[in-house]
């Protein structure tokens, strides 16, 4: 549902993302992993159709990101970096005017409208203005945003940024729940955090993908060698970062 | 595959969704109420001190002082159009809905002119004086609202695309004011015949006036001709702005 093939990024003199290369299946929870700066959001701007990749391939729901980037973002749900929302509409207007640009409308837009403000416990800020809502409600609503059309990709950039950590293991559950029949991938550059929800975790750093292993791995390695999963992913950047 | 199928979003109704938002966020906030009252009582106050000067019974003296009003207060409303989005880094959410450049710059152009339009709409009140005062002249009238419909719609679509090369609002505001000044004060005859003074063998201002200034256009429009060399060049400088901004918005992304 995501390939990426040798993805080159540039900014400027600054390489990005370097040759990196995978894929995300349909059914699969996929976390994306690495520290400020490491590349994981230029990588993920790309899949967005935000930022074009200087050389390589991408492809979403097998559309071209460069050659179909409108049939990329009808099968993409997409959560930016930063969540930037229209800060002076009111919730549920600014969650209708995503889904209507997502091409639904009338009773398909309405319960659409209903199942996220439900599975994202929006009700008690549906009729606020945006900039009333508190960061975590701000996150779901960026959330609930990227999902109302129920998308079958779905790439969210620090999705649990500013939840607080009862939301965080409802977040889980929540992602988990979407997981039938549909290809997600989220960054974060915390560890536990990805390991509790991924089948599989991507590890990159100076835009150079260093692992791409399944969690049960990892954790299999952290177990023979006494540590934790953040010891193996942060044993994995200071190897191939002092090979590199 | 997942359950819910989207239709396609057509591209008219791509241009109408943004345009709808875009108003909706005029009067959302505050801009549309300090705007409209700050433009209605300063043309209309511009127009009334002619007319108990002149006493004349028609709107010539509103539409000859409007182009330079609108040299500051259209770059005061096309500023923010792109440089907040870029400020708020809504742009990215924007862009990556299926909404292609093209449709998210006509769609926020067709907000900001219904709503200079609707600033226009302040000066009826003027236009019901006349007639209850005597017989003005309504096909120049009418021109002349259709003059500065398409002169507005020029300033508002170079504005925008100032505003895409911006990420500061202040910097967009002071070069499309920059340029909405020369534009307008190239079509001045005074302008042009100091101009001309400076380079009598280039005939610098009616050269520029000529190629340049949209006021020999505007001016047919407010003498009630419409002449197809007007709508043409109104209609040809509009549209090439708006592509320039589709095109600045696309190379803002790389």
């Amino acid at each position: 549902m995501i390939r990426v093939e040798n993805v080159t990024k540039r900014y400027g003199e600054t390489l990005a993302v370097d040759a990196v290369s995978f894929t995300v299946n349909s059914g699969e929870i996929v976390g994306f992993l690495g520290p400020n700066g490491a590349g994981k959001s230029t990588v993920l701007k790309m899949i967005s159709t935000w930022l074009p990749p200087d050389s390589g391939r991408i492809e979403v729901a097998g559309h071209d990101v460069v050659k179909e980037p409108l049939e990329v973002r009808r099968a993409l749900g997409y959560l930016p970096e930063h969540n930037a929302l229209y800060d002076g509409m009111r919730v549920d207007r600014f969650l209708r005017f995503v889904g209507r640009a997502r091409g639904l409308d009338g009773a398909k837009l309405a319960e659409r409208l209903a199942w996220v403000v439900d599975k994202c416990s929006l009700q008690a800020v549906v009729a606020k203005r945006v900039n009333q809502c508190s960061k975590g409600y701000r996150q779901r609503i960026g959330v609930a945003g990227s999902l109302i059309h129920d998308p079958p990709v779905i790439v969210l950039d620090e999705p649990t940024h500013g939840l607080d950590p009862l939301q965080v293991v409802a977040f889980r559950d929540f992602l988990r729940g979407l997981r039938a029949d549909r290809a997600t991938l989220f960054s974060s550059h915390i560890v536990s955090e990805v390991a509790a929800i991924s089948d599989r975790i991507l590890v990159i750093n100076h835009g150079r993908l260093l692992a791409n292993a399944p969690t049960a791995e990892l954790e299999a390695k952290a177990k023979a060698s006494g540590r934790d999963v953040e010891g193996v992913v942060l044993e994995i950047v200071r190897a191939k970062g002092a090979a590199a | 595959m997942t359950a819910v199928a989207t239709s396609r979003t057509s591209w008219l109704g791509g241009v109408r969704l943004v345009a709808g938002r875009e108003v909706a966020s005029y009067f959302d906030t505050a801009i549309a109420y300090v705007y409209g009252i700050g433009f209605v009582v300063l043309a209309n106050s511009i127009f009334m001190n002619e007319f108990f000067l002149t006493g004349t019974v028609d709107m010539a003296s509103y539409f000859e002082a409007l182009p330079l009003l609108l040299a500051i207060f259209i770059p005061a409303v096309t500023m923010r159009l792109w440089a907040e989005e870029r400020r708020q880094r809504t742009i990215e959410l924007l862009l990556t809905l299926p909404i292609t450049p093209m449709q998210a710059v006509v769609g926020k152009f067709a907000a900001s002119l219904a709503l200079y339009g609707v600033f226009l709409l302040g000066s009826l009140p003027i236009v019901g004086m006349l007639s209850a005062l005597g017989h003005p002249d309504f096909g120049r009238i009418a021109g002349g609202y259709a003059g500065l419909l398409l002169l507005g719609g020029q300033l508002l679509a170079f504005g925008m695309f100032v505003s895409a090369l911006s990420g500061d609002q202040i910097v967009a505001f002071v070069a499309s004011t920059a340029v909405a000044f020369v534009l307008v004060l190239t079509g001045n005859p005074q302008v042009v015949a100091v101009l001309d003074g400076l380079s009598p063998s280039l005939q610098l201002g009616t050269l520029l006036r000529e190629s340049i200034s949209p006021m020999p256009h505007y001016e047919a429009f407010v003498r009630g001709l419409i002449e197809l060399p007007a709508l043409v060049y109104f209609g040809g400088m509009t549209a090439v702005f708006l592509a320039l901004n589709a095109v600045a918005l696309d190379r803002a992304r790389a």
